[in-house]
């Protein structure tokens, strides 16, 4: 969670245009840390960078990314919310909403399809949730009882809309509708974010179909780096919305796991090896016209 | 002595031929569609398939055509390789976010290394029961990243299922509703020259007149408008089959137009925006020296495709064909 953060607040001061992931760590993190190597993931677009760092990805060329350079694993060519293939990482290329709640599940058939025990866990907004893609997909999992866990990352804002503009009941309600398990909870709690998610991944694993739940967490900043927030000046963040960076450390104190000492420590060296990260691939050349990849089109 | 096994085949049978034999030798070929089991498919596109598969690799679906090529389009990048049957193509805008957004860009934009093996089988044009006759395959011929094909024979029906199910790329596949169940023309069955086919155009009929580019049903009304001319106004027609829309073949048009100095293009889908035009402008950018007189293209009336009895005044034919040829060469 504090590379996650750490990161994402370097993106941020590096690109206007980056989207901050800040207040929702707990959710993102506590998502997709428990997997195997061979489950599939399929992270929302708002911070994939820690899912793909947790796989083994080198964070200077995730950076690179956003900023542009030719050592992005996209070689500058998609959105930059991209890393290596090869991590079982559903890739996200184009800047629509929705899509990859499809292919996460077809990640899923072709589990299936293998008869092997892997699983997919498959994040997405609150905002995308209305994507006509959410309910095909929920409805076509469960027809075929698809090892899949899908997750609404509930941060109360769709770019400037708040929630109670553009959700109708819960997101957690349509999961009865599809007669599947649902669950709503805390998504800056990251330890009962991954109790939640365990049980959901261990209902797919053993062949049992999907879950949906809802994590709910809130956007502490913009849609966008540089996003000024007029539109919400009036309001208020809900009561009780912690941050989940200080709740997991205090239980880990409060706990005697660690001493306060020992978490300054992972700050100091996951922000010298952010600057590292951020200093490589600002060094870096830009993407420009060798990488146009005109041979790169087809397979 | 080397026996070629062949067999006669409607467009139907040699495509079922070529997903079947497919499936026996890669496990990793699977079927989603609607009505596709105990049915045996829309306009018995999938006969036997249940039967000899089971339902795990003839896979019935929900009538909820995004997700299904979203799920084909995941299965495919974990190393399945499945066809997704959309029953008729008026049914493939539900689907476009996934076709246009998701399948041609994948590979491009990880830097050339996501694979997205997918084949979307459909029907469009004309048919035999009246429905559906909508036909947009030129709007995916725009698209970087897509391979669209249309058969217009049998033979080419079974080959450009075999070479798009061992391609890489994700494929289109359009069949010509109006030729699904026309009369059976021998296949040969042990010749992989079909392989090779996907942006190969196939020269129908060879002539020194005119040249005539077809696309799928309109190759046999070609052919036809080619016989009435020659045995009513001794002209030699030459028809190519141009058989992939995207990568299109535009050097076989070239080099026929290069010797008869005329084109005419025709396909079912409209004329305006249509792979007709793309081909008249590939002529006009390597040859425009070499017409003779100006190109025509041919196509569907600018109407959204009509039903019943209105449909023949929409739709192109050999007569139509046949007419633009004689005004060409000053016939009429």
């Amino acid at each position: 969670m504090v590379v996650c953060r750490e990161l994402d607040r370097a993106l941020c001061q590096a690109n206007p245009r980056w989207f901050p992931i800040e207040g929702e760590e707990a959710t993102v993190v506590g998502s997709f840390i428990d997997l195997r190597v061979d489950d599939a993931v399929a992270p929302h677009y708002r911070d994939p960078f820690v899912v793909y760092l947790m796989r083994g990805a080198d964070m200077w060329r995730l950076a690179a990314q956003v900023l542009g350079k030719a050592a992005g694993y996209n070689k500058g060519r998609s959105v930059p919310f991209n890393g290596p293939v090869e991590l079982n990482v559903v890739p996200w290329v184009a800047g629509d909403l929705g899509t990859t709640i499809g292919t996460a599940t077809g990640a899923a058939l072709a589990f299936q399809q293998e008869g092997s025990d892997r699983v997919c866990v498959c994040t997405f907004g609150d905002g995308t949730a209305n994507r006509g893609d959410l309910h095909e997909a929920l409805n076509l999992a469960a027809c075929w009882r698809l090892p899949i866990v899908y997750i609404c990352q509930h941060n109360g804002w769709a770019i400037s809309q708040a929630a109670h503009t553009y959700i109708a009941g819960s997101v957690v309600g349509r999961a009865s509708g599809y007669g599947i398990p649902g669950a709503c909870v805390d998504g800056n709690d990251v330890e009962a974010v991954r109790c939640t998610v365990a049980e959901a991944v261990a209902r797919a694993r053993a062949g049992r179909g999907p879950s949906l739940i809802e994590a709910r967490t809130w956007r502490w900043r913009g849609h966008w780096a540089a996003d000024d927030e007029h539109y919400r000046l009036d309001t208020q963040d809900p009561p009780g919305m912690e941050d989940p960076l200080d709740l997991y450390a205090y239980r880990l104190l409060e706990g005697s796991t660690c001493d306060l000492s020992a978490l300054e420590r992972i700050h100091m060296e996951v922000e010298a090896e952010v600057r590292a990260a951020m200093e490589r691939a600002a060094a870096a050349p830009d993407a420009g016209a060798s990488e146009l990849g005109l041979e790169d089109v087809y397979a | 002595m080397t026996t070629t096994a062949s067999a006669l085949m409607t467009q139907t049978e040699a495509i079922l031929d070529a997903i079947a034999s497919e499936m026996r030798h890669d496990e990793r070929v699977f079927y989603i569609g609607q009505d596709v089991g105990a049915m045996g498919g829309s306009m018995l596109g999938t006969q036997g398939l249940l039967a000899e598969f089971g339902p795990r690799r003839i896979r019935e679906a929900p009538i909820s055509e995004s997700a299904m090529v979203g799920a084909a389009i995941g299965a495919a990048l974990f190393g399945q390789r499945p066809i997704v049957e959309i029953s008729f193509g008026e049914f493939i805008p539900a689907a476009m976010n996934q076709l246009i957004n998701q399948a041609p860009n994948l590979h491009y934009m990880t830097g050339g290394v996501a694979r997205v093996p997918l084949v979307i089988r459909t029907r469009v044009g004309d048919g035999p029961y009246g429905g559906h006759p909508q036909d947009y395959s030129a709007w995916f011929a725009h698209v970087p990243g897509l391979k669209v094909v249309m058969p217009a024979r049998p033979s080419d029906a079974r080959g450009l299922m075999l070479a798009a199910l061992r391609d890489a790329n994700p494929v289109l596949y359009f069949e010509p509703m109006s030729l699904a169940h026309a009369p059976r023309e021998r296949v040969d069955l042990d010749n992989d020259e079909c392989l090779a086919k996907i942006g190969k155009a196939r020269l129908a009929r060879p002539g020194a007149d005119v040249t005539v580019a077809a696309v799928g049903s309109m190759v046999r009304a070609s052919l036809r408008a080619a016989e009435m001319l020659e045995t009513d106004d001794a002209l030699e027609v030459e028809v190519i089959d141009l058989r992939s829309l995207r990568p299109l073949d535009t050097g076989a048009v070239v080099e026929s137009v290069r010797r008869t100095g005329r084109l005419v293009t025709v396909h079912e889908s409209w004329v305006s925006g249509g792979i007709g035009a793309e081909v008249v402008a590939a002529v006009a950018e390597a040859c425009p020296e070499a017409l003779r007189a100006p190109a025509v293209r041919l196509g569907t009336a600018p109407v959204p495709t009509p039903s019943g009895k209105v449909r023949p005044h929409a739709l192109p034919n050999a007569e139509r064909i046949a007419a633009a040829v004689r005004r060409l060469v000053g016939h009429s």
